[in-house]
């Protein structure tokens, strides 16, 4: 995570949407220190592991703050996280009707018998989509092909117990819990 | 009137068929009367039927499920009611994100400025904009910022499929210590001074926003 906190416009420059010149003068300033400071950037080239790898990584390191207060330590870590097919674009879904996103559910629950994963997308049957363990530290996957637009989920662990993905926007379920939110 | 008749009967048998096994007979009964009736006002029956079905499926007692499916049946009205307004012709499809969105948290009023200032987009982009908004609301976006976000994401000329962007956008302005109100509004600002200066140098303006696909 970056410590600077550039004018969002500043971060467009640096994402390469727009020039110096098109920044408002008194943005100019900021704009240059942040392009002097991404040409400081050490760009040599790095042997990276595979993306799944690299995926599992980042999903180990990221939502660890927000679990101390979301979860028992049973589950440690959860995330949907979701693979655009069709190659190719920069940004945003798929909206070719028939079209399908690739989505990677990831719950870390070392202590569970069984983990799957219930919504809208599979009629809540929480036995339709089990997710598998995957290596010794207890965590679990599914990946899914689902339709684009808002879908809403839970992870359902050892069958009774339904947790939301602390990682993802959540909603009230109307009936006294949390459905996580996927919108494609 | 007998071909609606026989429409609305083909219609409860459908959501028969679907609560078949899934839910208790009562429940499926209430829900398949109140499901009859939806569709009679041109509302969406797939959220009910889910809702009753999530409700068994998490084992809660019938009289709740019958609750939640009834909450549901306000907020699908609310949300007709929100896009009327906004002189959004009936579009089941537009409607379920609408409720969603009402679910999350979102002000009616404000889902009828948002497809206000969407001026004549086709149906396919009020539902995505309803999906994000009701996201960002999820994620403690106040309502009207959501709003806004996406109104000045829209006309800045952006694909309108870069919507589904602006969750992660706000997701990390917030990593950085923004609040989501903030995060949101800063967007926004960006957004808008986009929209004044047009297309950035060098990018095409973009494709026209895709046809509707045919009526489910």
């Amino acid at each position: 995570m970056s410590e600077y906190d550039f004018h969002p416009l500043v971060k467009q420059l640096l994402d390469g949407d727009i020039t110096i010149a098109d920044l408002p003068a008194e943005l100019r300033a900021e704009g240059e220190e942040a392009l002097r400071l991404l040409a400081a950037v050490d760009r040599s080239p790095v042997a990276l592991p595979a993306v799944p790898q690299r995926v599992m990584r980042a999903l180990t390191r990221t939502p660890q703050r927000s679990l101390r207060w979301l979860l028992a330590p049973a589950l440690a870590l959860a995330a949907a996280l979701v693979l655009w097919l069709g190659g190719g674009r920069s940004h945003g879904p798929i909206a070719a009707p028939g079209a399908v996103v690739t989505v990677h559910f990831v719950l870390s629950a070392p202590d569970a018998r069984a983990v799957s994963v219930a919504g809208t997308f599979n009629q809540w049957d929480a036995r339709a989509t089990p997710l598998v363990r995957t290596g010794a530290n207890g965590m679990w996957t599914a990946t899914l092909e689902l339709p684009p637009g808002q879908h809403q989920y839970a992870f359902v662990v050892d069958g009774v117990r339904w947790v939301p993905d602390p990682t993802a926007p959540a909603v009230d379920d109307g009936y006294g819990r949390r459905n996580s939110v996927l919108t494609l | 009137m007998i071909l609606t008749v026989l429409a609305l009967l083909g219609m409860q048998q459908g959501i028969a068929d679907r609560l078949s096994g899934r839910v208790p007979p009562d429940v499926g009964a209430v829900v398949e009367s109140l499901g009859t009736d939806a569709a009679a006002r041109g509302l969406p029956i797939d959220p009910l039927i889910q809702k009753a079905i999530e409700g068994s499926a998490k084992r809660v007692p019938p009289e709740r499920v019958i609750a939640a499916v009834r909450l549901v049946v306000m907020q699908l009205d609310t949300a007709a009611a929100a896009l009327r307004a906004g002189g959004m012709i009936s579009d089941t499809l537009a409607i379920a994100a609408g409720a969603f969105a009402i679910n999350a948290g979102m002000d009616a009023h404000d889902i009828t400025n948002l497809v206000l200032r969407g001026g004549g987009q086709t149906v396919v982009n009020v539902r995505l904009e309803l999906n994000v908004a009701g996201t960002l609301v999820a994620m403690g976006v106040p309502s009207s910022e959501a709003s806004n976000l996406v109104s000045a994401s829209l006309q800045s000329d952006s694909p309108a499929t870069k919507l589904l962007s602006l969750p992660s956008r706000v997701q990390g302005e917030v990593a950085r210590g923004a609040t989501p109100a903030q995060a949101a509004a800063g967007l926004a600002r960006a957004a808008a001074a986009q929209a004044r200066r047009g297309p950035p140098p060098g990018h095409p303006q973009p494709p026209p926003h895709p046809p509707a696909p045919p009526h489910p």
